[in-house]
């Protein structure tokens, strides 16, 4: 291995190192905020520039708070239950976050310092879709290692419900994929990107926008964001599979999971929403990594409005959900694209419009539809002692 | 046919609306000097503090017609035990999910605000750590003795006896329950008067029905004293 070989592969790989857990840091306060003020509070606010007092006068609306969350993290204590798995405990932790890096590479991120050393960054790879969705599958068995590994009920609870989950919604996480990589006839990220540019974006089609929908949905649940955030739980099994987890593990947990939800949203920004395609990119290539930031931080935006108004699903829902609603819509949408793509070809104007609402109708009947025949029975409490 | 996911969207709207409301009016951010509290302030019961009635409701109770958190018993006159609604028949005890109530009977009995000599709870506490808030034990009540109150500042330093709540902790006059919930409060109020007068009427009816059967009766039993002979002649 040549030294310039390993000093592209570092100025590739750094930056995204450097960057997304930087990101996650401001994530969390960001969330903490917001979250606040939907519940009408002001969120963290004290914390600001250290060595000041209290950050005192130079509170910078509490931007210090992940500074001092890190430095608590660091140096809390790390607690191992008595007949834990020792090593396994500690593994779990470390393999939920790998798999949330190793995905970062497969997004068709380009930095502008990096533009001459492109052969080293993953996302040339042929089938980085399916190398992406390949690896974020081991995010699952982390979960359950650490549920497994901590021996308490309620971690293996979590790590149970957290199997369940991520293999039901992964099924319709990769057919909403599908649509998209059938339009494109490649696996390849960075085609995937470049096929939407002009406003092209995946989005603004009739089986794009279903399949924009059930993707994001389906993320949510993969990378468990309220309301589909069953495993963790806070009120019925405490935090689920990290439980018992403490101090810097417990951090990368966390880090792991603001990571994956970056990745998962990158990914969505990919297929649907143009990659880092936005104004102003023709001029200045670089600011396509600002784009591409900014289209995640929208869609984290949203999760983190849905966090602040929706409560948590309860299991039967949330699998029926999965299989009863999303895996026959998303199943659907692929024959729709195929035939309306096929249709399109040929005809221009007025029968494409025509073909798009057809499709449109035809999506959202069926949702309609679905939802109606899974509609619960439901009837009013009946007392048993009362009267 | 309401839009499929409309209510989900109805939900953002509400929190986008408290986002950014929260910005703009002071008056939302209700826990703006929460952090400054001095510490001897703190309640050392749950629902203790603060002693002042009119702060109470300022402060660890909200007006609002539909919050709610932990239960409380409803008496309607000065004296809370002369006046207490709830007559121990253990329905919310028993139909209560997570099991949080604890009752026990009076051994005698105690003329109550109606006049009439019930049996009243001896013991009623309510393990609020317990209590999940579902609003069961009112639903069921047939007395109307049991509702929910909305005071939210329950922290206490003891973690056992602190949280359970007593039958003197939970005894409530009706008007304080006017405060906070009015119109829930007036719904109530108006269907047990409501139920009253319907039972007076049917009593009345009863009564009324039963005296003009006596008179039937009476009546008929005349009759037939002056018709017997007759019939024994007929038989004969």
């Amino acid at each position: 291995m040549s030294l310039d070989l390993i000093r592209d592969i570092l100025i590739a790989t750094v930056p995204l190192l450097v960057i997304f857990p930087t990101l996650f840091a401001f994530t969390t306060w960001l969330e903490r905020k917001a979250l606040a003020r939907i519940q009408n509070r002001v969120g963290p606010n004290k914390v600001g520039v250290p060595l000041t007092r209290y950050g005192g006068r130079f509170s910078l609306f509490g931007l210090g708070q992940p500074l001092a969350d890190g430095i608590k993290m660091l140096f809390k204590e790390n607690i191992v239950p008595r007949d834990a798995d020792r090593l396994f405990h500690l593994l779990a932790p470390i393999l939920a976050l790998i798999p949330a890096m190793l995905v970062l590479c497969f997004l068709p991120l380009e930095f502008p310092w990096t533009e001459s050393l492109l052969p080293v960054q993953a996302f040339l790879l042929d089938g980085a879709v399916i190398f992406f969705f390949a690896i974020t599958g081991l995010n699952t068995l982390a979960i359950f290692m650490a549920g497994w590994a901590s021996r308490n009920k309620y971690s293996l609870l979590g790590g149970m419900r957290a199997i369940a989950q991520m293999i039901s919604y992964e099924i319709p996480l990769v057919l909403s994929a599908v649509v998209v990589v059938m339009m494109v006839g490649s696996l390849n990220a960075a085609e995937i990107a470049n096929a939407q540019a002009d406003w092209n974006w995946f989005v603004f089609t009739p089986w794009g926008l279903a399949a924009f929908v059930i993707f994001f949905i389906a993320s949510l649940a993969e990378i468990n964001r309220s309301p589909f955030d069953l495993p963790e739980a806070e009120s019925e099994i405490i935090a689920g599979y990290f439980t018992e987890y403490s101090g810097f593990k417990f951090a990368l947990f966390f880090l792991g999971e603001y990571i994956a939800m970056f990745a998962i949203s990158g990914l969505a920004v990919t297929l649907f929403l143009g990659g880092g395609a936005g104004p102003g990119v023709a001029a200045l290539p670089w600011l396509s990594t600002v784009w591409f930031i900014a289209k995640i931080f929208a869609l984290i935006a949203v999760m983190i409005w849905l966090r602040g108004t929706l409560p948590r699903l309860r299991v039967d829902q949330l699998m029926g959900f999965a299989w009863k609603f999303l895996l026959p819509l998303s199943i659907l949408n692929i024959i729709v694209a195929g035939f309306a793509w096929h249709a399109q070809q040929q005809a221009s104007g007025i029968l494409k419009a025509i073909i798009w609402v057809a499709c449109l109708l035809i999506l959202y009947a069926t949702a309609k539809g679905l939802d109606q025949l899974n509609r619960p029975n439901v009837r009013p409490r009946e007392y048993k002692y009362a009267e | 046919m309401s839009l499929l996911g409309g209510g989900i969207f109805k939900g953002m709207a509400v929190t986008l609306r408290n986002f950014v409301g929260s910005y703009f009016y002071k008056d939302r951010l209700t826990t703006n000097d929460y952090s400054w509290r001095p510490s001897d302030k703190l309640p050392q019961r749950a629902g203790e503090y603060p002693k002042e009635e009119g702060e109470q409701l300022r402060d660890t109770t909200t007006v609002t017609n539909y919050s709610r958190n932990f239960p409380m018993l409803l008496h309607d006159g000065s004296e809370p035990m002369d006046t207490i609604r709830c007559v121990a028949c253990q329905i919310c005890e028993r139909e209560c999910p997570p099991q949080c109530i604890y009752i026990e009977k009076s051994t005698e009995k105690k003329e109550n605000a109606g006049g009439k000599p019930q049996f009243f709870p001896a013991t009623f506490d309510i393990d609020v750590s317990v209590c999940m808030s579902c609003q069961i034990c009112v639903e069921v009540c047939p007395f109307d003795a049991i509702v929910m109150n909305s005071q939210f500042e329950l922290s206490t330093p003891d973690r056992f006896g602190g949280l359970l709540l007593r039958r003197d902790d939970l005894l409530k006059s009706n008007g304080y329950y006017h405060k906070i919930h009015p119109e829930e409060a007036t719904a109530r109020d108006k269907r047990i008067a409501e139920e009253k007068a319907a039972k007076e009427a049917k009593k009345k009816a009863a009564a009324e029905a039963a005296k003009k059967m006596a008179e039937e009766k009476a009546k008929a039993e005349a009759e037939a004293n002056e018709g017997t002979p007759d019939m024994e002649e007929n038989t004969e």
